[in-house]
């Protein structure tokens, strides 16, 4: 379970940065990257964050999985304060990115065993959930090959591995999708409904649409820091004004 | 403690397989040290060689004012002279080597000399000539001539040689071999470690951290359990332990090259090699130790503020210069280990292991060293470590 509770986060402008950006942030000191964000995210549901990009998803997410603190607000991971409790959160989550995200001189053994190790996982607990997961994803014949000579497809497979090794309470993923295939995307999206018929928590981000209906209970859609909608898909498709996502999106976001 | 270990290991495993950083860390100066030393002085003794043997023009001008110069001339060796030159086209002839010097003797010489006056010899050379041998060779046969005349002089004149010789010197070193050696070539020893030891930290210090930004595996690490202290230590000891490697790489390296120079006497090849001896050799390791973790501290915080490899790179190789400048310092004669140098970190390192070699080290100063040494290295741990719990250093946009 993940509650954030408005939550913000405001960064750092730098002289440069203030130039590029010019006309109201010239003078400003910080940007306000997410503003007064709150939301829950269930045990067995998929909780989808939609948003385009620079809209304050993956640094909504970074604060989840503790790598960065929120400026006001808080956040708890399975009972745990994000800022209180650090540690104990990043022992609960397992985190993925659209990148795979591996080192390249490693095995995806000694991959997925570099984080079990970080977990503190025990050697023959290690070594059963390996196994599992290895015939899940059929990842025997590459296990010991180096990750950079793995194709496309065993990599994302050794990706998925490594985040769930550890069989976390709670999977985020930060546009996991983005720049796959079909085929891959598939892969990614299964793991995420085999993920939620565990009982895991699912936090997950995206900007496209289609993925949303697929997989997410409940959705909520950030906007340049801010929060439009929170609720569940039914709710939002029962309140939407046009037919597609799309359209909607567009016209909510149409006003700021 | 043992997510550190974990990282410590892994990250060793990861470097240990790349090749760059293999070829930085043990080829390069393994190979590149031995081949440098023992070329250059190959070439040196080479150039040398070919200098004395080649056979040098020499114009003789005013054969009739002193046939006894002319013939010690025409028995030197390998010079051929020249009769007649045209006195006016003499300089143009050197500058365009068609000669290399030229000897004038004018006609007041014989007077000159009968009287038991000073006579004057002139001579043409070209001062940029590699190793000035032309002007060495005429020099030496008109001093022996004028030895020659001297003596004569003395004898006839009925002389004490001691007359002219008023006061000997009779000098007596008290430097021992290994001094003299150390204080010469000592600076060369810690200008090679120093240098290796910081580009052995270079490849695994950007790798571990700008790589890690760039493969995306900086998320995975920092959404472990591991904290961020453990990160950087596991990451730190991995690199200081490459730029250690390297400097003692660096070292052997020069040790196998001081036994392939083929020309180095044996009582001099027995101090040198006692120079570098075990005792010697331990002490110097404790000085690279620290200066190797400052440098893996320095690289590896340059390398997580960058956002690419590139970047990475394109900040830390010109601060390979700002080594260099303290190393070169230590060479230079006159720099010496005081109580004021011994602060100055790597130019310490430098003029300490110069004295450790000549085994003129004063305790007192090497003491400065360490606690200068050790304390730029925890600065800059602290500094790293500080620097990557700054959000702004790992998720720099």
């Amino acid at each position: 379970m993940i509650t954030v509770t408005h939550v913000s986060k405001e960064f750092k402008l730098t002289k440069k940065s203030r130039n590029e950006m010019g006309g109201a942030y010239r003078n400003a000191k910080t940007i306000t990257a997410v503003d007064d964000v709150s939301f829950e995210c269930l045990p067995g549901s998929v909780f989808g964050l939609l948003g385009p990009n620079g809209a304050g998803k993956t640094t909504t997410l970074r604060m989840v999985a503790t790598m960065l603190k929120p400026t006001s607000g808080n956040i708890t991971v399975s009972g745990f304060d994000t800022q209180t409790y650090p540690q104990k959160v990043r022992e609960k989550i397992g985190f993925m990115t659209g990148q795979t995200a591996l080192y390249d001189r490693l095995t995806p053994n000694e991959m997925v065993r570099y984080i079990a190790d970080l977990q503190g996982m025990g050697v023959n607990e290690f070594k059963s959930r390996r196994d599992q997961l290895f015939d899940v994803l059929d990842m025997h014949d590459f296990a010991n090959r180096r990750i950079a000579r793995l194709s496309t497809g065993m990599k994302q497979k050794t990706s998925i591995a490594r985040t769930i090794i550890h069989n976390p309470d709670v999977v985020i993923f930060d546009e996991p999708t983005a720049g796959l295939d079909v085929m891959t995307s598939r892969r990614i999206v299964e793991l995420i409904r085999t993920c939620r018929e565990e009982g895991k928590t699912i936090l997950f981000s995206t900007h496209r649409m289609e993925e949303v209906k697929l997989l997410c209970d409940d959705i909520a859609i950030i906007y340049q820091g801010r929060l439009f909608f929170c609720g569940t898909l039914e709710a939002f498709e029962a309140q939407m004004t046009f037919d597609s996502f799309e359209d909607e999106f567009i016209h909510m976001t149409s006003e700021v | 403690m043992n997510q550190f270990i974990t990282i410590f290991k892994k990250e060793l495993k990861d470097i240990l397989r790349d090749r760059r950083t293999l070829i930085m860390m043990i080829i390069v100066p393994m190979i590149i040290t031995p081949m440098l030393i023992v070329g250059i002085l190959k070439i040196q003794r080479v150039q040398l060689e070919k200098a004395k043997a080649k056979e040098i023009r020499v114009a003789f001008l005013g054969k009739e004012n002193s046939s006894q110069l002319y013939q010690i001339f025409k028995e030197g060796e390998k010079i051929v002279l020249i009769d007649n030159f045209p006195e006016d086209s003499i300089a143009a002839s050197i500058a365009s080597d068609e000669i290399d010097g030229a000897v004038i003797v004018r006609s007041d010489f014989p007077s000159n000399i009968e009287s038991d006056r000073q006579a004057k010899v002139e001579i043409y050379f070209k001062s940029s000539e590699a190793f000035g041998s032309a002007i060495k060779r005429m020099t030496d046969l008109i001093e022996s001539y004028d030895k020659q005349i001297v003596e004569e002089r003395i004898d006839r004149l009925n002389l004490d040689k001691d007359l002219f010789n008023a006061v000997a010197i009779v000098k007596k070193d008290v430097s021992s071999v290994q001094e003299r050696i150390g204080k010469i070539a000592g600076g060369y020893l810690p200008y090679m470690f120093i240098l290796f030891s910081f580009m052995g930290t270079m490849y695994p210090g950007i790798d571990l951290g700008a790589g890690e930004k760039e493969r995306g595996t900086l998320e995975t690490l920092l959404s472990s359990p591991a904290n961020r202290l453990q990160i950087v230590l596991g990451k730190l000891g991995v690199v200081s332990l490459s730029g250690i490697i390297s400097a003692l790489i660096a070292i052997l390296g020069i040790y196998l090259a001081i036994q392939m120079i083929e020309d180095i006497p044996a009582d001099i090849l027995k101090v040198i090699l006692d120079m570098l001896g075990f005792k010697i050799i331990i002490t110097i390791l404790t000085l690279v130790i620290p200066i190797a973790v400052f440098f893996a501290a320095m690289v590896l915080s340059i390398s997580i503020y960058a956002k690419s490899f590139k970047e990475a790179q394109s900040i830390i190789g010109p601060a390979n210069m700002i080594i260099v400048i303290p190393v070169i310092i230590g060479l230079l004669p006159g720099i010496e280990l005081n109580a004021k140098t011994a602060l100055v970190p790597i130019l310490n390192v430098s003029l300490a292991s110069k004295d450790l070699l000549a085994g003129t080290i004063n305790p007192f100063h090497l003491v400065e060293v360490y606690f200068s040494l050790f304390l730029l290295a925890g600065i800059a741990v602290w500094g790293c470590v500080r620097w990557f719990n700054r959000e702004e250093t790992l998720f720099r946009t």
